[in-house]
């Protein structure tokens, strides 16, 4: 049995683009124009009756219907009742990193015989083949930040791919973007008292955080020593050479041993991008407390953060709001402490909204990143605005990642990461009925709509 | 004889008399009705702009307008949706760490109502999010689990009157990886689906003879033989014999679809009905069969992949398997989803094409059926419990959140309340 769609002009639409599309390639091959939907186009508010272009894997005109040319030679296709909106970013996930959770020759999550790991790149294990992300994409996620686990205090860096491309270097669009710092509690060794190995404790696990970044700031004076020497011996040689009325003896004579180089620590090497200010860490923590003593550490060493998950904080929201950072919130589900109101968590977004902090989503999952818009919406009922939902899906993920110049919004010149829905795209009964990533229709089917076909066949 | 008739009972009677003795001495109000709202009755469509009297804490009148006498407190909808209690047919909540005597894969004397932490606020969570009612069940560490207790979520009250007066008594069964896992690590039986059902078969064996003395037993008894020896009573034999009698409602736990055929010929094997399979992910596969065989499943919506048999699971296994004539609830299994039920019976409507009747009834009349209580709740139908759900936004979407929860016509949740938005709670009493 076909899946019949609702709007019976679209099944045929879906056919056509699945023919052009279905030896797809990188580069978008023909222009696709969508025509008659509503845009939510996140920057510029909504347009009832539009029309999208996207031309050469960027959206090439956008506005409303009126007002579009329609390239010659173009794909028309008729969206009329259609929702059509910027492809979702989830701002953590697990992606390509496993697929199935209990059977551990499959996960690549975690390297847990140290807690310092910043050396481990997710792009290493990242398995763009993965069941996982046809299913997660056809929900309209068209980017993710891929993460490691938490489990370590760093854990190793994170990629941001794009839910498309034939192998992991054609999805992998920044590769370290990140570093997680994960201060929760749940990255000390104490499963047991027989086992217990360090860090045992909290100040176990910040004595040994403060250690590494010492140690990776005395590599740094290491590098720029040696640096120094080499620019003084390269200076030394140039003069030498010329021959110039140099003085002879101990000058000449140091200026022949050119320096030795620090020995390379792959471990404080891949920490001195997040010393300098370069890239940003994603600092977690649940509760105040850990909370104001990761922030602390980050503040001593001058990192560049944002936040993740702070999500039983409610008592110093406006602490988190004096930070001036974003927040990566939730995943707002997580359950309440028995001392909090069962609703703390799915408003923590509101709350965070209203004291003007930047926020964004993240289904901090593999399996079901594509429930991600589910989450936004039923913050709402808390007190979210829906536009900020929206945005905080799109384009609020989209700066937070430094992308916002190519993803996160219906705008010229941006990547064409389109999706069209039958309805409104944070509510569960919504059906997504095609997404293009980069211009291109990716094919709406994954393994699970093959095993319903083959099962739901008469 | 009556020994047999008591031995036979005790579980119910334990629970029913316990039940029985602690009316909750909450009820504030006797007469209510709540008027102006869209009434999803589940069995018989929705009503816009109905009404519903409720009177001792039942459903007495549904329809546009109802009889009440004017001192019955009167609450205005304003044109909110009212459906009944959520029904969480699938539960671990409010048994700490002992969901699973994993010492043993034969384990039907276990009692879940020794377990249960009535002060548990996973109870209060799911409250929150309309569940009315949840079966706590046995984990699926064994083949053969422990007997489930069935509860009302009244927090606030004290635990016997959360326990549901009169609901029958159901058994955990389980059956793939889980046993095989538990046992296998400890080298012990069963570490495959070989013997996965060995131990089942074995056990079931065991009871058939047990019965058998007891049935010689009481035969001789009633025949006047004084010199008759009561067969020697053991309380896990005792538990399975009443599988095999019918008295207990069993539920199975079980992904693949070939388990599911496995276990429905066991239960013809020995003679006994399954009443409900659960997680059931690929029912999708054999939905036929489950269907003439009358078992029910209790299922995810679209929870998939996080072990080998969660594989071939897929969002559209509720409603394919509806469509085939199976009796279908969603379950949380998780603190977690029981708190938004409504949001997970609302993925069907995407997944599949449900109705929002069918969608609902997912979440309320079939996991009453699960819990064999859907003559009791389920439904707004006139002799039901009050037990009702007053949302804010549409129930099925992203955006339904409860406003206030009934319970036997008494308010135990109210959005608008501060603190823990509970009537008959306060922290620290």
């Amino acid at each position: 049995m076909r899946r019949t769609f609702v709007v019976g002009r679209w099944s045929l639409v879906v056919s056509l683009a699945f023919f052009i599309f279905s030896g797809m390639s990188a580069a978008q091959q023909k222009a696709i124009v969508l025509k008659g939907g509503k845009l939510l186009t996140i920057t510029h508010g909504t347009i009832e009756n539009g029309t999208l272009v996207m031309e050469n894997g960027k959206i090439a005109a956008v506005g409303p219907s009126g007002s579009v040319n329609v390239p010659a030679g173009a794909q028309v296709i008729d969206v009329t009742g259609m929702t059509v909106y910027p492809g979702l970013i989830d701002s953590e996930t697990a992606l390509g990193l496993t697929e199935i959770s209990a059977e551990q020759m499959t996960n690549d999550q975690i390297e847990l015989s140290d807690e310092i790991m910043p050396h481990m790149h997710v792009y290493d294990a990242f398995h763009a083949e993965s069941e996982l992300i046809p299913v997660a994409r056809v929900n309209g996620i068209t980017n993710a930040i891929v993460a490691p686990d938490s489990r370590d205090t760093l854990p190793g860096q994170d990629s941001f791919i794009q839910l498309d491309g034939k192998s992991a270097p054609d999805m992998l669009l920044v590769k370290d973007i990140a570093l997680p710092l994960n201060f929760t509690g749940d990255q000390r060794r104490n499963q047991n008292f027989e086992s217990a190995k360090f860090p045992y404790t909290r100040m176990g696990m910040a004595a040994q955080l403060r250690q590494a970044f010492l140690d990776a700031q005395n590599y740094a004076q290491g590098l720029a020593d040696y640096e120094k020497k080499k620019a003084d011996y390269e200076s030394g040689k140039s003069t030498s050479a010329k021959g110039a009325a140099s003085k002879k003896g101990e000058d000449k004579k140091d200026a022949k041993q050119p320096p030795t180089p620090p020995k390379r620590d792959l471990k404080l090497e891949a920490l001195l991008p997040y010393l300098q200010g370069k890239k940003t860490i994603v600092l977690a923590a649940e509760g105040p407390s850990d909370l104001e003593t990761a922030v602390g550490l980050a503040k001593e060493f001058n990192l560049k953060f944002v936040l993740n998950h702070i999500s039983h904080t409610q008592p110093v929201l406006d602490y988190v709001a004096s930070l001036k950072v974003p927040v990566i919130v939730g995943p707002i589900y997580e359950d309440p402490q028995a001392y909090e109101r069962y609703d703390a968590v799915y408003s923590l977004p509101a709350q965070l909204y209203k004291r003007g902090v930047k926020i964004a989503f993240a289904s901090f999952d593999a399996h079901n990143v594509r429930n991600l818009p589910y989450q936004a919406g039923y913050a709402t009922s808390f007190g979210l605005p829906y536009d900020e939902a929206l945005k905080s899906l799109t384009l609020n993920a989209a700066e937070i990642w430094g992308v916002a110049d190519k993803l996160g919004s219906l705008d010229v010149g941006k990547t064409a990461n389109v999706v069209v829905a039958n309805g409104d795209p944070l509510d569960v009964k919504t059906d997504v009925k095609q997404v293009f990533i980069g211009g291109n229709s990716i094919p709406m089917t994954n393994r699970q709509t093959r095993l319903r076909d083959m099962y739901s066949a008469p | 004889m009556i020994r047999h008739a008591i031995r036979m009972a005790v579980g119910t009677l334990v629970l029913t008399a316990l039940a029985a003795a602690q009316q909750p001495a909450t009820s504030t109000q006797n007469e209510v009705v709540i008027k102006n709202a869209i009434v999803m009755t589940v069995t018989h469509g929705d009503i816009q702009n109905g009404s519903v009297y409720i009177k001792d804490g039942k459903i007495v009148a549904v329809g546009d307008n109802v009889n009440a006498p004017a001192s019955a407190t009167v609450i205005d909808a304003g044109g909110k949706y009212l459906t009944p209690g959520i029904i969480d047919s699938h539960s671990h909540i409010a048994l700490d760490d002992d969901v699973n005597e994993a010492t043993s894969p034969v384990t039907p004397h276990m009692m879940m109502i020794d377990a249960f932490d009535y002060q548990d606020k996973a109870i209060y969570r799911g409250l929150a999010g309309g569940v009315t009612t949840s079966l706590l069940l046995h984990g699926s560490a064994n083949m053969i689990g422990g007997q489930a207790v069935v509860i009302k979520h009244k927090y606030g009250a004290n635990r016997d009157a959360m326990l549901f007066p009169g609901a029958p008594r159901s058994i955990k069964f389980a059956s793939g990886e889980n046993p095989k896992r538990v046992y296998g690590r400890k080298d012990q039986l069963p570490s495959t689906r070989m013997g996965n059902f060995a131990v089942q078969r074995e056990a079931l064996v065991q009871a058939q003879e047990y019965e058998r003395d007891w049935d010689e037993y009481d035969a001789k008894v009633k025949k006047g033989d004084k010199d008759a020896k009561p067969p020697k009573r053991d309380l896990k034999l005792e538990a399975l014999a009443d599988v095999l009698r019918g008295k207990l409602l069993v539920q199975i736990h079980c992904y693949r679809a070939d388990e599911l055929l496995t276990e429905m010929a066991m239960a013809k094997e020995f003679g006994y009905k399954v009443r409900a399979f659960h997680h059931a992910l690929e029912a999708y596969k054999v939905a036929d069969q489950i269907a003439a065989n009358g078992v029910a499943i209790a299922t995810f919506s679209d929870w998939w992949g996080y072990k080998q048999e969660a594989w071939d699971a897929i969002p559209w296994n509720a409603v394919l398997s509806m469509r085939k004539g199976v009796r279908v609830a969603i379950k949380s299994d998780s603190e977690d989803f029981a708190r938004r039920l409504n949001q997970e019976a609302a993925k069907t409507m995407r997944y599949g094409g449900a109705t929002e009747d069918e969608a609902l009834k997912m979440i309320t009349l079939n996991p009453a059926w699960i819990i064999g209580v859907d003559d009791r709740v389920g439904s707004i139908d006139i002799g039901k419990d009050a037990d009702l759900v007053l949302w804010d936004g549409p129930p099925l979407s992203s955006y339904g959140v409860p406003n206030k929860v009934w319970i036997d016509g008494d308010v135990y949740f109210d959005r608008a309340l501060p603190g823990f938005g509970m009537p008959h709670y306060k922290e620290g009493m």
